[in-house]
């Protein structure tokens, strides 16, 4: 009987591993690795997540999701002169995040958190678009990634640094 | 005969019926009780710390895994026909709605219509309507009923009153609809609605709308544009509709609710004469 208890406890945490954010957990899932159906659920890949985020050294962190057929956020806004860490991942097929007109084009895969380093010296527009065939609508897979000035994007809030979807 | 087949097969995968056959002994009893209250103690306060970490939104409870998919999709049909009995004074008998505002679910995807009782259910998704009713439903019942729709034809019996498509003066291809449903504007990032929403691709959960009522398409873009619907998994709607201007929502609507999506949307329909070779 006591045996029994013991393992019902034990299997109950067993079957939901994927939503404890334990040390533990994330060792076994491994660093990089995220279940690509399940990505609204928990983890960083969360809506309120997306987009843009002031790190504590003042570089800034872009997490995006690339899927059939956007990516989200659909406009990206990001500080000129600052390290962006670019972290994306798939909700379903391999797609590939290109910035038009730069050298930068980086892959998401279903299942895997891609992580880039971008930098952008000058404010400006850039159109991302979809640079790996994704299936039915991939040639109109496209976003738009804006640099704006550092102080400006400073002076925003945390919600408009998240994206500038007009909405 | 007949009848007794199928009640024999209704309650054949109940899986109460192992339970009412064993013998029960009060010893036994109060063990599983133990153990039961011990396991849900542990499993809700296990969840609670998991919960309080996290103040993320969640747009819906789904996720396609395989497992969410094969349960979603185990209904079965003719126990959905007994349930979809209170369906039928809103979304007809024929899952054609009379009234414009309540969508058709005739022939529509199981995980489609399971993902939106789903969402009914864990309040994702607002209707002071259909949120007591999903909530009324089992899981089971989810499965079946959304099995019971599915199989339903997409075109209305001519025998029935109602006609579907609704004859619509306006019903022609227009240039701006046909656009956005077979290319899309890759200029703004709209992707064509025919690669999720059908006839040429499909995403898991993604309804057909070649059959829907022009309101109700309507009416669910500007709740997904201003944002009073969010259960979408990965803001994909959400995101499409903010992009479309009021007009295009208005042409879509119109697009779809003459049953023009039907057929896959082409060049030919944008192109308003065939061009004459020599
Ligand atoms: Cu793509």
């Amino acid at each position: 009987m006591i045996v029994f208890t013991v393992l019902i406890l034990c299997v109950i945490p067993a079957t939901r591993y994927y939503q404890i954010d334990q040390p533990l957990m994330r060792w076994l899932r491994g660093p990089n690795r995220v279940d690509p159906a399940e990505l609204h659920l928990s983890g960083e890949f969360v809506e309120n997540n997306l987009g843009t985020e002031i790190d504590p050294d003042g570089s800034v962190t872009v997490r995006m999701i690339a899927q059939q057929y956007l990516f989200v956020p659909h406009c990206v806004l990001v500080p000129a002169g600052v390290p962006v860490h670019l972290r994306i991942t798939s909700a379903d097929a391999a797609h590939t995040f290109a910035l038009i007109g730069t050298h930068y084009a980086v892959k998401a895969l279903p299942g895997t958190i891609t992580e880039a380093q971008l930098q952008f010296a000058n404010p400006g527009e850039y159109t991302a678009a979809c640079a790996e065939f994704c299936g039915a609508g991939h040639f109109e897979m496209r976003s738009e990634l804006k640099v704006v000035p550092r102080e400006q994007f400073q002076a925003l809030d945390s919600v408009k640094r998240g994206g500038c979807v007009a909405r | 005969m007949w009848r007794d087949n199928q009640v024999r097969d209704f309650h054949k995968d109940d899986p109460l019926d192992s339970l009412r056959s064993c013998s029960w002994q009060p010893g036994m009893a109060i063990a599983t009780t133990t153990v039961v209250l011990l396991a849900v103690i542990a499993g809700t306060s296990l969840l609670n710390r998991v919960n309080a970490g996290s103040s993320h939104r969640v747009p819906s409870n789904v996720a396609w895994t395989p497992e969410t998919i094969a349960q979603a999709s185990s209904g079965k049909a003719f126990r959905g026909l007994l349930l979809a009995k209170r369906c039928e004074h809103c979304h007809g008998a024929e899952g054609f709605s009379p009234v414009g505002s309540t969508p058709n679910l005739a022939g529509l995807d199981k995980l489609a219509v399971w993902k939106q009782l789903e969402d009914f259910r864990d309040g994702k998704r607002s209707s002071p309507v259909m949120e007591p009713i999903a909530q009324s439903l089992s899981q089971r019942d989810l499965a079946d009923v959304a099995a019971y729709y599915a199989e339903l034809p997409v075109y209305a019996d001519p025998q029935d009153n109602r006609v579907f498509p609704e004859p619509n003066a306006q019903a022609s291809h227009s240039p701006i609809a046909s656009r956005l449903v077979a290319f899309g504007e890759g200029s703004r990032g709209i992707p064509p609605c025919q690669a999720c929403h059908g006839p040429v691709g499909y995403k898991p959960g993604a309804p057909s709308l070649a059959t829907q009522n022009a309101d109700y398409v309507l009416a669910q873009l500007d709740a997904f544009g201003d944002g009073s619907r969010a259960n979408d998994i990965n803001e994909p709607m959400r995101t499409i509709a903010a992009l479309l201007s009021d007009s295009e929502r208005q042409a879509l609507a119109t697009y779809y609710g003459a049953g023009l999506g039907l057929q896959p949307g082409g060049a030919s329909d944008i192109a308003p004469k065939p061009l004459k070779l020599p």
